[in-house]
């Protein structure tokens, strides 16, 4: 074959073989509604939380926090509510999985932060996990709240005396919005206390989202 | 075959392109002192970890690496085209466009400005000076290409042209900043996926498949294998972006066809690597630094590419994803077979381009030794340590705070695997650097 109809044949084929798997991997997912469809209780970012989502981009946080449960059981345990946590909180004692992360919680999220790293936990269902002081305390100084972390410390989202900037306020609310896009923690205690009222033990609770998730 | 190639874009090509080498690897060493001592250089947002770690692989993947084959390519392609470069003057343009942005993307990076999606982070007004280099960059290989002398086709032309389309549709596609949610993180990987699997990947293998070649004196294994490594590349790669997501929130087809793609993958690579260890075959005994760069780095990209599909299988992705056994994997593809095969032509390029000698050959032995054993410190103790996290992840009555204890002593040996890597990556540059301003009377070296 001579070198220009190789030339023209490497140019059409790799153009070709390009298209084909990146119409099938790509252009196909468009039209999937269920990834573009915001789930029930998903809603737009605040101002004060878009703020925060972008100091979150800015400080590269994604880099070392994913957000997205995968589906597999052990996820949904581990981001999910401890026997203690319910109790503190709700009273009530049950262990609630964390439904695995679905598409139409991302909607809004513009770029995506799924990540792709841990090194830290994932921050997927995050959102009212802890109250704003813990918050605050542990991005000024993780190792107080955390002993043996390897976060660094935010010291320039507070000032002299300690105090959060709004940039530390912003950066909160943004996180204590995560994984709210799905009520799981007020929808698996009412469950749970439903189960109790009828005096039934719950088994093994789990959370409608949870039940809705399982392929 | 007495042109005299100028080979100035080259040789400014690689210069720079191993200062960035320099400064990245240190942003990267940097970043593993930080895992040990989280406060080591604290309270300066400029040097945050995660403001650091874009200039770490940003720098790494486009300041060394792809500036680096850039200039390899500005020395490979007249060579196998048996005529000049098309514009040494074009070449010094597009040199001083990308120093511009590898410089301005420091300086974003640091002040945080980002567009937060991995690989794709540059600002757009840098996307477009990215692109207007590597249009400049097509027009002198292309050029280069179209004046040819020559009418044999070797299939390390196939690998450059094949790049510089993929490139291109990969950088603009890439940065449409169209989608948001789900469809955006799997255009990010779609990007970020095919930015190793059809930009470093088939320019290493250009660079393999030529510097193999040269290096030993041997003629190429199989020009049919080159062949069908090529176009099974070109078909293959571009499917698998999703598996960076499995488990994760995008349709499970979706998932199993990145599965079923990526362990395809093993045609190409297989097939590349049986060429590669054909070619050096007989020579790897007596081989210097420079074979032994080649053959180490053949030797990680099969473990890589090995690694690869086997990580996207269900169960074992169910463990090592988003673990640091993943960052040891990614290192021995970017630093242990890519990095090491634009080492080995560099080493054979620069004595051609300055028809003198290396500086010291024993300083080469060294800049192989310590990189390779480096390497292997750093990438065992993560996949050791990574893999033992990812077990410790499945079961939920382990607190993640003492799964992040476990890995301690890992990082620690990581630590100091780096210290060697770096090392090793001093002696490269003083070794090029005395090569360059060496007096030697000028010597025609024997393989041209």
């Amino acid at each position: 074959m001579k070198f220009e109809a190789k030339a023209v044949l490497l140019v059409v084929g790799v153009a070709a073989f390009m298209f084909l798997g990146t119409y099938f991997t790509m252009v196909v997912p468009l039209t999937d509604e269920t990834l573009y469809t915001p789930t029930k209780d998903a809603k737009a970012y605040t101002e004060l939380e878009l703020k925060g989502k972008q100091i979150y981009q800015r400080e590269g946080c994604w880099y070392c926090h994913t957000q997205q449960v995968r589906n597999l059981l052990e996820e949904t345990y581990r981001y999910g509510m401890g026997e203690e946590e319910t109790f503190k909180r709700f009273g009530v004692r049950a262990l609630i999985q964390a439904p695995p992360s679905q598409p139409g919680e991302y909607v809004y999220d513009k770029p995506h932060l799924l990540g792709t790293r841990r090194v830290g936990p994932d921050l997927a269902r995050v959102g009212g996990k802890y109250d704003n002081t813990w918050q605050l305390n542990h991005l000024r100084d993780p190792r107080s709240t955390s002993p043996g972390s390897i976060m660094p410390a935010y010291t320039w989202l507070f000032d002299q005396r300690g105090q959060p900037t709004q940039e530390a306020i912003a950066l909160v609310a943004y996180l204590q919005k995560l994984g709210t896009n799905i009520k799981w923690r007020e929808e698996g205690v009412e469950q749970v206390k439903k189960l109790q009222a009828k005096n039934l033990t719950p088994g093994e609770p789990r959370t409608l989202a949870a039940k809705e998730e399982q392929p | 075959m007495t042109i005299q190639h100028e080979d100035t874009s080259a040789r400014w090509f690689i210069y720079t392109s191993i200062a960035f080498f320099l400064v990245t690897i240190l942003v990267g060493l940097t970043m593993a002192v930080k895992f040990v001592y989280p406060d080591f250089l604290g309270g300066i947002p400029a040097l945050g970890f995660g403001r650091i770690r874009v200039i770490h692989t940003n720098g790494v993947l486009f300041g060394w690496l792809l500036a680096a084959n850039m200039g390899l390519a500005y020395y490979v392609v007249p060579r196998l085209a048996g005529t000049k470069l098309l514009s040494e003057k074009l070449g010094l343009i597009t040199l001083a466009i990308w120093t511009f942005i590898i410089l301005a993307a420091v300086v974003t990076f640091a002040s945080g400005d980002t567009q937060a999606r991995e690989y794709l982070e540059l600002n757009w007004w840098l996307d477009v000076l990215v692109t207007i280099a590597w249009v400049l960059f097509a027009i002198n290989i292309f050029g280069t290409i179209a004046k040819r002398k020559h009418q044999q086709m070797y299939v390390s032309l196939w690998y450059v042209m094949g790049t510089v389309f993929w490139t291109a549709i990969l950088w603009i596609v890439g940065n449409l900043p169209v989608y948001s949610g789900v469809n955006d993180a799997n255009l990010n990987w779609w990007f970020g996926h095919n930015a190793v699997g059809l930009i470093f990947t088939p320019m290493g293998v250009a660079m393999a498949y030529y510097f193999i070649q040269k290096a030993t004196g041997n003629p190429l294994y199989s020009h049919k294998l080159s062949i069908i490594g090529f176009w099974t590349i070109a078909f293959l790669y571009i499917w698998n972006g999703a598996h960076h997501i499995i488990f994760g929130p995008i349709p499970t087809w979706l998932q199993t066809v990145a599965i079923l793609f990526s362990v395809s993958l093993l045609i190409p690579v297989w097939t590349v690597i049986t060429n590669f260890f054909g070619t050096l075959r007989g020579k790897w005994a007596q081989g210097n630094y420079v074979v032994k760069f080649l053959l180490a780095g053949t030797v990680f990209y099969l473990l890589t590419c090995f690694q690869g599909p086997m990580h996207s299988l269900r169960s074992v992705n169910q463990i090592v994803s988003k673990t640091d056994w993943i960052v040891g994997h990614a290192h021995m593809a970017v630093f242990g077979a890519f990095s090491f095969f634009a080492i080995a032509g560099i080493y054979y390029a620069l004595p051609n381009i300055l028809k003198r000698p290396v500086f010291s050959d024993k300083l080469g032995e060294w800049h192989f030794w310590l990189s390779f054993v480096g390497f292997l410190g750093f990438a065992v103790s993560l996949w050791i340590g990574g893999f033992i996290q990812g077990l410790q992840w499945m079961d939920h009555t382990i607190s993640f705070l003492d799964t992040v204890k476990a890995m301690a002593p890992y990082y620690v040996v990581r630590m100091f695997s780096g210290i060697l890597m770096v090392g090793a990556q001093l002696i490269f540059a003083y070794n090029v650097y005395k090569t360059v301003r060496s007096s030697t009377t000028e010597v025609q070296p024997a393989l041209a």
